[in-house]
């Protein structure tokens, strides 16, 4: 048994989640900002008495002559309708304010927190019970029922609390319920039962812990709620009239002729105080669950990086066999760039033709480069990435140099795509047939509508799927018959060429035949070029005309299926196809690669693939090697054929 | 066949919804220590006739219900009384026949109190629904478009601050700074303002409006400009919303046919749940600026401890709230086509 | 042949879903028949691979005979003891002879748990008497065992700093650490890099040898049973259309399902341009079952027969056998 090479051990630092959540946490501003502002307000709180100028709960020493002084003099911030000092008021009123709202939100997160638990793992009847309930809870509306109850009782401290927190778990328990969901049906769950662990041990260690940040996040959504919601109730006047909150000084003033007497600092402070404390509990749950549940960190409408320019080297119009040369790719490199790190090179120098008619099988493992590489031809990279070298020619025209506009008319029309797992790739609110027509009037907008109506039947039929069906919505079609729409859609604007990235990579093997030899017979037909990418050797090696096989985002080989399979020159295409099964050879032995393909950001200098070689030399491990130009297209970058 | 089924789940579930409320109602006023009835009986405010009329209407000398003589568990009673002889079924009876009690304060009906009051708070919640819808969604849309700008941050920090308002701060902030600058203090129309001509009545009421409709929307629109940044963020990051790009389209193309659509339908759900949440913003708004919708009748009569009218208008809000979130849940079937059957 | 010959005996095993959800007040009298009527036989320390698309059943047999699903009818015969209908606590001693490798290792492990916490669990849950030391003690054991060496590093890290291959190492150190006799490979290596797959295959085969466990490869990939498999039954809408050798099977198979998935599986050879047989449609769903033999409507050489009577097996060898109407007793 090998043991694992060197350059696959982990770091030696141990990242726990609780670290690497402290790290993420401490970059987040809104978060820090709401948690400084929590605790700002939390030291006041406490210390209230300490920092309270005047004390409150006597009436000595005041007369009707200190009622709605202005702030100022002997009262930082004025007085009240009782003549009160509001500074101090402010100080002990926020000691009310947060402790009904931190107690109430506890009874809320709690008994929604249990509800949403015991319904989302025990499922079947006692779910649907709950969640019923929490249903009708949930449309009930909030405040007038608080009001409703809490008029009826005693408007005591307690009692607020108690309402609050037995009308605020709705949100809590649909939240958690469908996290609990989410979580069981992860494939660790499923593995804790196969080992024999009950209930109690699976909730315990593996629902809670991935339940308990969305938990937080809410429990500090449902605090705010809470202080919100007490001090709407008191300023209606159900608030304790002998615990002076926020909500309660509000009230007064307001009840008292706070506006009459133009006495604005009695409005503006105690309503301040709310506001901060909810802002703060806001910003604080808003960064958490950036932290906690980070989303992608771009989306594709967002604006790309600019392409540096390089010098041009005309493209060849034509192969040495006579055929028109159709695409171009010269030396094309592609960053991908982020703040605070230097930018890591998916792709680096690479170099291929496409001739009319040819079908090139672009293969490579996971971190290959090979689906950025495709990307960037059309100019489709996410925000961070970046073409940072070399030319993509297409039909005598330079698509590096050309702006959005112009692009748009190449996309789809000249090139298209067909992308991997076609669940996603197709709007699923919108018909199939809807998204084809879409393609096809974009391009040629002078068509009539029906006529492409028509176009789009005859696509459908063309790759095997009734025209009926063109009404119907992608999740009504099974998963081989989206990736043949997806087909009849890239084929949609006569392109001249077509990127298959992986179409076949999700489906069941009988059906990857069909989709093989549709696009055989289709490429035969129209006279397609087409670029497959996958990981497949034995499809590239069915299909192919010609191969580039790439590793660590550089051209490991490139040349004719033949030549690949039957006389390899680069290590790494040795060692695949030692690796790949072959039934037509039975007694080979599997061969493995040890260790596995280098990350973006910790390639290795030199070769990329001289960690794992079992022919590598020592310059290997240091200088990059050339790409050594064999007969006829045949080229390889390794040191071995280096003189 | 599926959609017609789930039509009729969803509706029968409001109905019973509905019946829960009833439920609740009717045993919340009688559990509760301040039983409105019961404390009406004692009330020395009330007339004589009033107190009868309470009597017979409430049904106060009968059994709450089969089996029960009080609402005390441990006294049994008959269970073989008339059922429709019991004081809940009175009460369901009462309802149905749209009679809702009789205000202590004004001695009038409340069904005809509210009636009234019903209209003014569907417009000023809807029109502040409709304005905050309107201002959030486009301030998400640009937010969530040009995520990570500064107008992105300065979309989510005003939406944020809004969030933290609360309501009736805000009301109050406004109004005195709007009766300091000529606007109305309070109510929906001048006294008098009914015998002016049509129009001048309209701008009156509109004037009385302003505030309000302006608080309104100032907390709500916050709401929603997050909810439609977050949900545009993770449609324009969807796979194809790339093919849409491949294909061709411009940004404009792009954002008009393929994300917004796919974007509101989570804000339809949103608008939904929060409803119920809105009201609560109502009956703060209305208790401010006094405006006489049914937020404030709940308001007035928890001042004055007149319960029939907050009974009535509890049930009201909430049946009308249910109601709502039912269109809001059948208006979301269709738009969503991957919504079959539950 | 008696039931101790066998290791493991599965006899007309039958596992029914209701399809669609219950309601309150309806129940659905339709049935997903994913697995219909499933005979096998496991010597120990033998490898056989259950191959089949998608749709065939063949994760829900594995989950039936782990007991994490109850089967509709027939009996399952382990090591002796007929565990078709065993309660809680026998399913739990039950697991410490019998585990699962799953197909996704990103998925498989809980991201806050440490490599050790995930090892150790099961000797956790089973509660064998072990003091700590001696826990530690056998999770480095199988850590090393599935070729994580030298196990220290790897106990404190946690999921996400380790590779694909990795991951599927520390799974398979989980199923390792309470020894057990038998172990089924739902798809281990079909989520992995072509060159890593080897690796994890490898392991799996040394480890039959070295500690004589059992194992039940299941795949879609019939690539890569021919390294590793001593028999291969073939599943098809919750049957098994073929079983035999592994060699018998892949140079000679008898039923037109083995046969057209053989033909289309690609080579990666240019130069062997194969007859394919490429089958039409896809595979009808569980639920509304054809007459008949369930592969005629997709089968290229269905005969009349074939729509109305399902095909009994037929004995070809001593090991091959398959069911087929147009395929003749040897």
């Amino acid at each position: 048994m090998q043991a694992i090479a060197e350059s696959s051990k982990p770091k030696t630092q141990s990242t726990s989640p609780l670290l690497t959540f402290w790290r993420t946490f401490r970059r987040n501003p809104m978060a820090l900002v709401g948690l400084t502002m929590l605790i700002i307000i939390l030291l006041l709180a406490v210390f209230a008495r300490q920092l309270a100028p005047y004390d409150v709960t006597s009436s000595a020493n005041v007369s009707t002559a200190d009622i709605y002084n202005p702030p100022g003099g002997a009262h930082l911030l004025g007085t009240d309708d009782a003549g009160k000092d509001v500074l101090s008021n402010f100080f002990f009123g926020a000691r009310i304010s947060l402790i009904v709202g931190f107690f109430a939100a506890f009874i809320s997160v709690f008994i929604g927190g249990v509800i949403g638990i015991v319904a989302g793992f025990y499922g079947g009847r006692i779910e649907n019970i709950l969640m019923r309930f929490t249903d009708i809870m949930l449309v009930i509306p909030d405040l007038p029922l608080m009001v409703v109850i809490v008029a009826l009782t005693k408007p005591s401290l307690i009692n607020i609390i108690f309402v609050i927190g037995l009308l605020g778990w709705t949100t809590t328990a649909r939240i958690v319920r469908s996290q609990t969901l989410a979580v069981k049906s992860r494939k660790f769950v499923l593995r804790a039962r196969a080992i024999g662990a009950g209930n109690f041990h699976i909730i315990l260690h593996h629902i809670l812990p991935l339940v308990m940040p969305l938990l937080v996040v809410n429990a500090i959504l449902v605090i705010s709620l809470a202080i919100l919601n007490e001090s709407a109730l008191s300023f209606i006047g159900l608030g304790d009239p002998t615990a002076l909150s926020w909500g309660q000084m509000l009230n007064y003033a307001f009840g008292r002729g706070a506006m009459s007497a133009g006495a604005w600092w009695a409005l503006v402070v105690p309503g301040l105080g709310i506001v901060w404390v909810v802002l703060a509990l806001t910003l604080l749950g808003h960064g958490l669950e950036q932290v906690l549940n980070p989303r992608l960190e771009f989306h594709h409408l967002e604006p790309g990086r600019p392409v540096v320019q390089s010098e041009a080297r005309q493209p060849v119009a034509r192969a040495e066999d006579g055929r028109p040369i159709l695409l171009e790719v010269q030396n094309l490199s592609v960053d991908y760039v982020t703040a605070g790190k230097p930018p890591a090179r998916a792709v680096e120098n690479v170099s291929f033709q496409l001739r009319e008619g040819e079908l090139m099988g672009l293969v490579g493992e996971s971190g290959c480069g090979k689906t950025t590489l495709m990307l960037a031809l059309l100019r489709l990279l996410p925000p961070a990435g970046q073409i940072v070298g070399g030319k993509v020619w297409f039909m005598g025209r330079d698509l590096t140099a050309m702006d959005e506009t112009e692009l748009q008319t190449v996309r789809w029309n000249g090139i298209s795509i067909v992308f991997q797992g076609a669940m996603n790739a197709f709007n699923p609110v919108r018909t199939i047939g809807d998204q084809i027509f879409e393609a096809i009037q974009k391009h040629t907008p002078i068509l009539p509508e029906d006529k492409i109506e028509d176009r789009v039947s005859e696509l459908l039929e063309l790759v095997g799927i009734s025209a009926e069906h063109k009404a119907h919505f992608p999740h009504q079609y099974s998963g081989g018959m989206r990736q043949r729409a997806m087909i009849a859609m890239a084929l949609a604007c006569n392109p001249s060429v077509v990127i298959a990235d992986e179409p076949t990579t999700a489906l069941d093997v009988m059906i990857q035949a069909q989709i093989l030899e549709l696009l055989d017979s289709l490429r035969k037909k129209l006279g397609l070029s087409i670029i497959f990418v996958t990981h497949d050797l034995g499809v590239v090696a069915e299909m192919c005309d010609s191969v580039l096989v790439m590793y660590g985002g550089v051209t490991a080989e490139y040349a004719s299926v033949d030549t690949i399979y039957n006389a390899p020159r680069h290590p790494y295409t040795q060692e695949l196809l030692k690796a790949f099964p072959d039934l037509s050879k039975l007694d080979k032995r599997l061969a493995s690669i040890p260790g596995y393909p280098p990350r973006l950001d910790q390639l290795p200098p030199g070769c990329r693939f001289a960690p794992r070689c079992p022919q590598a030399l020592e310059r290997c491990h240091t200088q990059p090697p050339a790409l050594h130009r064999l007969e006829g297209t045949h080229v390889a970058s390794c040191h071995l054929l280096d003189g | 066949m599926e959609r017609r089924q789930y039509l009729l789940k969803k509706i029968g579930w409001s109905l019973f919804t509905i019946l829960f409320v009833l439920v609740l109602n009717f045993f919340l006023f009688r559990i509760l220590p301040g039983d409105p009835a019961r404390a009406g009986v004692k009330d020395p405010r009330l007339k004589k006739e009033a107190i009868e009329a309470i009597q017979v209407r409430f049904g106060l000398d009968k059994p709450v219900v089969n089996c029960f003589e009080s609402l005390n568990p441990v006294k049994l009673g008959s269970c073989t009384v008339n059922p429709l002889e019991t004081q809940f079924f009175i009460y369901v009876g009462n309802l149905l026949r749209g009679e809702l009690g009789i205000s202590y304060h004004t001695n009038r009906p409340v069904a005809a109190i509210l009636a009234e009051r019903l209209w003014n708070t569907i417009l000023l919640i809807g029109a502040g629904q409709i304005l905050s819808i309107i201002v959030g969604v486009i301030l998400g849309i640009f937010a969530a478009w040009k995520a990570r700008t500064a107008i992105d941050y300065g979309a989510l920090l005003t939406s944020l601050l809004a969030w933290s308002l609360p309501t009736f701060w805000l009301g109050i902030i406004l109004l005195f700074w709007g009766s300091a600058n000529g606007l109305p203090i309070g109510g929906k129309a001048t006294p008098g303002s009914s015998t002016l001509p049509p129009v001048q009545q309209w701008t009156d009421i509109f004037q009385h409006m302003l505030l309000p409709t302006l608080t309104y929307t100032i907390v709500y629109m916050g709401e929603y400009t997050l909810i439609m940044r977050s949900s545009l963020l993770d449609v324009l990051a969807e796979d194809y919303i790339l093919t849409a790009k491949a294909k061709g389209l411009s940004t404009f193309q792009i954002l008009k046919d393929h994300a917004l659509k796919n974007a509101m339908l989570p804000l339809v759900t949103v608008i939904a749940i929060n409803l119920g949440f809105t009201v609560a913003g109502a009956l703060q708004i209305e208790a401010v600026f006094s405006w006489p919708g049914l937020g404030g009748a709940i308001y007035e009569s928890v001042v004055r401890r007149d319960y029939p009218v907050l009974q009535g208008a509890f049930l009201l809000i909430a049946v009308a709230v249910i109601l709502a979130n039912l269109i809001a849940d059948l208006t979301y079937s269709y738009l969503d086509p991957r919504v079959q059957s539950e | 042949m008696t039931n101790m010959d066998y290791f493991l005996e599965v006899r007309d095993l039958k596992k029914y879903f209701q399809a669609g959800r219950p309601g309150w007040f309806s129940k659905s009298t339709r049935l997903v028949h994913a697995v219909d009527d499933i005979s096998l036989q496991l010597q120990r320390g033998e490898v056989i691979a259950l191959v089949g698309e998608s749709g065939c059943g063949k994760s829900t047999l594995a989950l039936t005979l782990m007991g994490l699903e109850k089967p509709t009818a027939g009996q399952i015969i382990f090591e002796g003891e007929d565990i078709t209908h065993a309660d809680e606590s026998q399913l739990k001693t039950l697991r410490q002879r019998i585990q699962m490798v799953f197909q996704d290792p990103y998925e498989s492990l809980n991201p806050t748990q440490s490599i050790e916490e995930i090892v150790g669990e099961p000797l956790v849950v089973h509660d064998l008497g072990l003091s700590p030391a001696e826990r530690r003690e056998r999770v480095v054991r199988a850590l090393e065992d599935a070729g994580l060496k030298p196990a220290d590093i790897y106990m404190r890290r946690f999921p996400h700093e380790l590779s694909g291959g990795q991951r599927q190492r520390v799974v398979i150190a989980g199923a390792l650490v309470l020894e057990p006799h038998l172990l089924l490979a739902d798809e281990p290596v079909s989520m992995l890099d072509v060159s890593i797959r080897a690796e994890i295959l490898n392991l799996l085969a040394d480890l039959r040898k070295s500690r004589q466990i059992s194992i039940i490869f299941i795949t879609h990939d019939l690539g890569t049973v021919g390294y590793f498999a001593d028999r291969i039954a073939v599943m098809y809408l919750g049957r098994i259309v073929e079983t035999g050798a592994m060699r018998e099977v892949l140079e000679s198979p008898q039923h037109p399902y083995t046969r057209a998935l053989l033909s289309v599986i690609p080579v990666p050879n240019p130069r062997l341009r194969r007859e394919r047989v490429i089958l039409q449609g896809e595979t009808p769903n569980p639920i509304d079952l054809p007459s008949g033999c369930r592969f005629h409507p997709r089968c290229p050489v269905a005969i009349e027969r074939c729509k109305q009577e399902d095909p009994p097996y037929v004995r070809l060898s001593a090991t091959h056998q398959t069911a087929c109407w147009l395929v003749k007793e040897a």
